[in-house]
C-alpha cells in the first residue's frame, strides 16, 4: 500500500526540523522508477473523418464480430447441441437460442422526430436524469428481423446496442419468451509479468479548471507537490518516487468554460471577451509543466474539453500546451485510452459511456455499470444510439478483444474499486475514479498487487474561522 | 363492363337529344366510339409480343448485374456509403468468405464508377 511505503520513519521528523545541511553534504536524491510503457490505442485514432455514412454499418460490424463469440458462449452454457436459429427460421414453440443486438424501446427517450413534428405541437422535452419507465420493451434484432422479448429478463438492466444470446421459445403471439440469456463475458487475458517492487500509477480525473469556485486548486497544488516530491520528508519523497505514471482521465476543464451564451448574445457584446477555455487551458498547461518535468503524464480528454464531441475523442492538440509539450514525458492520449505499463494492461474512458448507460438503465453505481460493460465485452454499447460516435464501417473499435488488468472510468461521483475474476481466471481491477473538483480524491493503483487505494487532499475552505490547516490523509 | 354499358346509354341519349337540337356531344360521341374500338383492337395483339427473345446482355451488363447481387446480399451488411471494394474487404476480414470473382471484377475496373460505387450511390446518404 502506498501509505506503508511513504509512512514517516523513526526520527524522520527531526530531519525536517534540523538545521540546513552544510554546503558539501550531498542531498539525497530518489530516482523515479521507469516502467516500460507502450500505448496501444491506435484503434481509437481516426485518420480521415468522413461523416457521409449511416450508422447502420457499426451495428452490422458489431453483430458480425460478436456472433461467433456468442454462439461459442451459448454452446458452453446450454450444451453443444443447442439449436442456434436466425430469427427468420424460428418455429413456434421450439426451444432454441437466438443471437442479436438489443434495442430498448423507451417512451421517454427524446426523439427528434417527435420534437419537430408540427402536428404534435410539442415543446422540446426538458433534459431528465433518467429516461426509463415502466412501459419499456426489449426487442432483439439480428441481420434481417426483430422480435419482442418477454419473460425472464430484467428490462431495466439492459441498454440498446448490447449484443447477447437468448435461450427460449417463440410463443403464439409473435413474442419470444426468454428462459435464460448470456453475454459474451470477459475476453481472454494475457498473463502479466510479476514485478519485484511496488510501482504505482496515479489515476486522476475531473480537475475542473477554469470553474467558478476554486476550492480544489489548493488540493491540486498539494497533489502536484506530492507527486513531484516537494512535500514531506525523506519517507514521503521516496514514496513519491514509486509513482511511475500519472493518468488524467478527462474533464480537465470545468463545465462552466463551455459558455453557450457567446453564440446567442449579440456580436458587439461578445467581440472583446475571451472564451473561458483560454484561461483554463493556460492554467492546465502550467500545472502540467510542473508534473511533466518530473513524471510521465497521460492526458485524456473528457466531456468538457476542447476536442471533438463524438467518441472516440481525439487527443488534445499539442499547440494548446506550449510550455509542457516540449517535454517528452507528456503523452496526449485519446478517449478511450489503452496502454501497457510493465506488462499490466490499462484501459479506460473519461466516463461518458458510463454516464450514458446510467441515464438509460436503472443502475446507479458507476462500478456496477463498468462491470456490466466488461461482461458485455463492449466499452460503449449505447453508441451510436444515444452517445455520439464516429460512423465506423470496417470494425467496431469499442469491442474488447483482450481483457485489461486495470479497467477504469473517470468522473464518477465517488471513489469505488473492485477486483473481479472471470470464468477463465482473468483478474481485473475495476476503478471508478472520482471527480477531483468535488471530492479532492485521486486513486493510486499498485501495479504489483493490482490493488487500488484512494488518496485524499483536504483543506479547509476560507469560510472557517480558524487558521487554515492542510492535511494529507491516506 | 361499364364500357359496354355506356354506348347503349349514350345511344339512347343521343336519340333523345337529336329530336330537340344538334348538340356538340353528337360529334364527341362519334370520336369516343372509334377510340374505344381502337383500344379493343389494340388489346388483342399485345400478348404475342412478349414471346420474342430479349436481346442478350453484354459481358459488362452481366458483371454489373452480379455486382448488384453482391450489393443486395444480406450476409455482408449494409452497402450504402462505402465502395464495393471496402465492403468486400470488410466481409473478408470478418470471415464471411465473399466470392473472389467479385474482387477480381472490382480490381480490374477500378476507375469505372458503375463498378466501384454501390447500387444506391446516386442517392444522398
Amino acid at each position: 500500500m502506498f501509505s506503508e511505503v511513504s509512512a514517516p520513519q523513526e526520527g524522520s521528523c527531526s530531519l525536517l526540523l534540523c538545521r540546513p545541511g552544510s554546503e558539501d553534504q550531498e542531498p539525497s536524491v530518489f530516482d523515479r522508477v521507469k516502467p516500460a510503457y507502450s500505448p496501444c490505442s491506435e484503434r481509437f485514432k481516426l485518420g480521415e473523418r468522413s461523416f457521409n455514412r449511416q450508422y447502420a454499418h457499426i451495428y452490422a460490424t458489431r453483430l458480425m464480430q460478436m456472433s461467433p463469440l456468442l454462439t461459442e458462449r451459448a454452446q458452453q452454457k446450454w450444451g453443444a447441441d443447442v439449436r442456434i436459429r436466425k430469427l427468420c427460421d424460428l418455429q413456434m414453440g421450439e426451444q432454441c437460442c437466438i443471437v442479436g443486438t438489443l434495442f430498448k424501446h423507451m417512451e421517454l427517450q427524446p426523439s427528434i422526430l417527435k420534437e419537430i413534428s408540427e402536428e404534435h405541437n410539442l415543446l422540446p422535452q426538458p433534459p431528465r436524469t433518467r429516461y426509463i419507465s415502466e412501459s419499456d420493451e426489449l426487442i432483439l434484432e439480428d441481420e434481417l428481423q426483430r422480435i419482442k422479448l418477454e419473460g425472464n429478463i430484467d428490462v431495466d438492466k439492459f441498454v440498446t446496442g448490447s449484443v447477447i444470446a437468448i435461450y427460449g421459445a417463440e410463443k403464439n403471439d409473435g413474442k419470444f419468451t426468454v428462459d435464460d440469456f448470456c453475454t459474451a463475458d470477459l475476453p481472454p487475458q494475457a498473463p502479466r509479468t510479476t514485478l519485484s517492487s511496488d510501482r504505482f500509477v496515479l489515476l486522476l480525473s475531473g480537475l475542473g479548471l477554469g470553474g467558478s469556485h476554486a476550492d480544489s486548486m489548493l488540493a491540486l497544488q498539494l497533489l502536484v507537490d506530492m507527486v513531484t516530491g516537494h512535500l514531506g520528508d525523506q519517507g514521503e519523497q521516496s514514496g513519491a518516487s514509486t509513482i511511475s505514471r500519472v493518468l488524467l482521465a478527462g474533464n480537465l476543464l470545468s463545465q462552466s468554460t463551455q459558455d453557450k451564451d457567446a453564440s446567442t448574445k449579440a456580436k458587439y457584446l461578445t467581440k472583446k471577451t475571451q472564451a473561458g477555455t483560454v484561461d483554463a487551458m493556460r492554467l492546465l498547461d502550467e500545472m502540467l509543466m510542473q508534473l511533466v518535468s518530473s513524471v510521465p503524464v497521460d492526458v485524456m480528454p473528457g466531456q468538457y474539453d476542447p476536442t471533438n464531441y463524438t467518441l472516440p475523442q481525439q487527443p488534445l492538440h499539442h499547440c494548446m500546451f506550449p510550455l509542457s509539450s516540449s517535454y517528452p514525458t507528456l503523452q496526449l492520449a485519446s478517449n478511450p485510452h489503452q496502454a501497457t505499463l510493465d506488462g499490466v494492461r490499462i484501459l479506460g474512458t473519461s466516463g461518458q459511456n458510463v454516464k450514458d448507460i446510467q441515464k438509460y438503465s436503472s443502475m446507479d453505481s458507476h462500478l456496477e455499470i463498468l462491470e456490466n460493460t466488461l461482461r458485455l465485452r463492449h466499452l460503449a454499447p449505447t453508441a451510436p444510439d444515444t452517445l455520439g460516435c464516429y460512423p465506423f464501417y470496417l470494425k467496431d473499435p469499442f469491442i474488447l478483444e483482450e481483457c485489461p488488468h486495470v479497467y477504469f472510468s473517470g468522473n464518477a461521483p465517488s471513489y469505488q474499486a473492485k477486483r473481479i475474476t472471470g470464468a477463465e481466471g482473468q483478474e481485473v481491477l475495476l476503478v471508478a475514479i472520482p471527480e477531483f473538483s468535488s471530492t479532492q480524491t485521486a486513486c493510486l493503483v499498485n501495479l504489483r498487487t493490482l490493488e487500488c487505494e484512494p488518496i485524499r487532499f483536504s483543506s479547509f475552505s476560507a469560510g472557517d474561522d480558524e487558521e487554515s490547516e492542510m492535511n494529507i490523509s491516506h | 363492363m361499364s364500357v359496354e354499358n355506356t354506348p347503349s346509354l349514350s345511344v339512347c341519349l343521343s336519340a333523345m337529344t337529336a329530336k330537340r337540337a344538334a348538340l356538340i356531344t353528337d360529334s364527341y360521341k362519334v370520336v369516343k366510339r372509334s377510340r374505344r374500338e381502337e383500344k379493343r383492337e389494340k388489346r388483342a395483339p399485345s400478348p404475342p409480343q412478349k414471346d420474342t427473345e430479349p436481346r442478350p446482355l453484354t459481358a459488362r451488363e452481366i458483371e454489373l448485374q452480379e455486382l448488384r447481387q453482391f450489393d443486395q446480399d444480406w450476409r455482408y451488411g449494409p452497402c450504402t456509403g462505402i465502395s464495393r471494394l471496402q465492403r468486400w474487404e470488410r466481409a473478408a476480414q470478418h470471415g464471411l468468405n465473399p466470392p473472389q470473382e467479385i474482387r477480381d471484377m472490382l480490381l480490374s475496373a477500378d476507375t469505372d464508377p458503375d463498378y466501384t460505387h454501390c447500387l444506391w450511390s446516386d442517392y444522398p446518404l
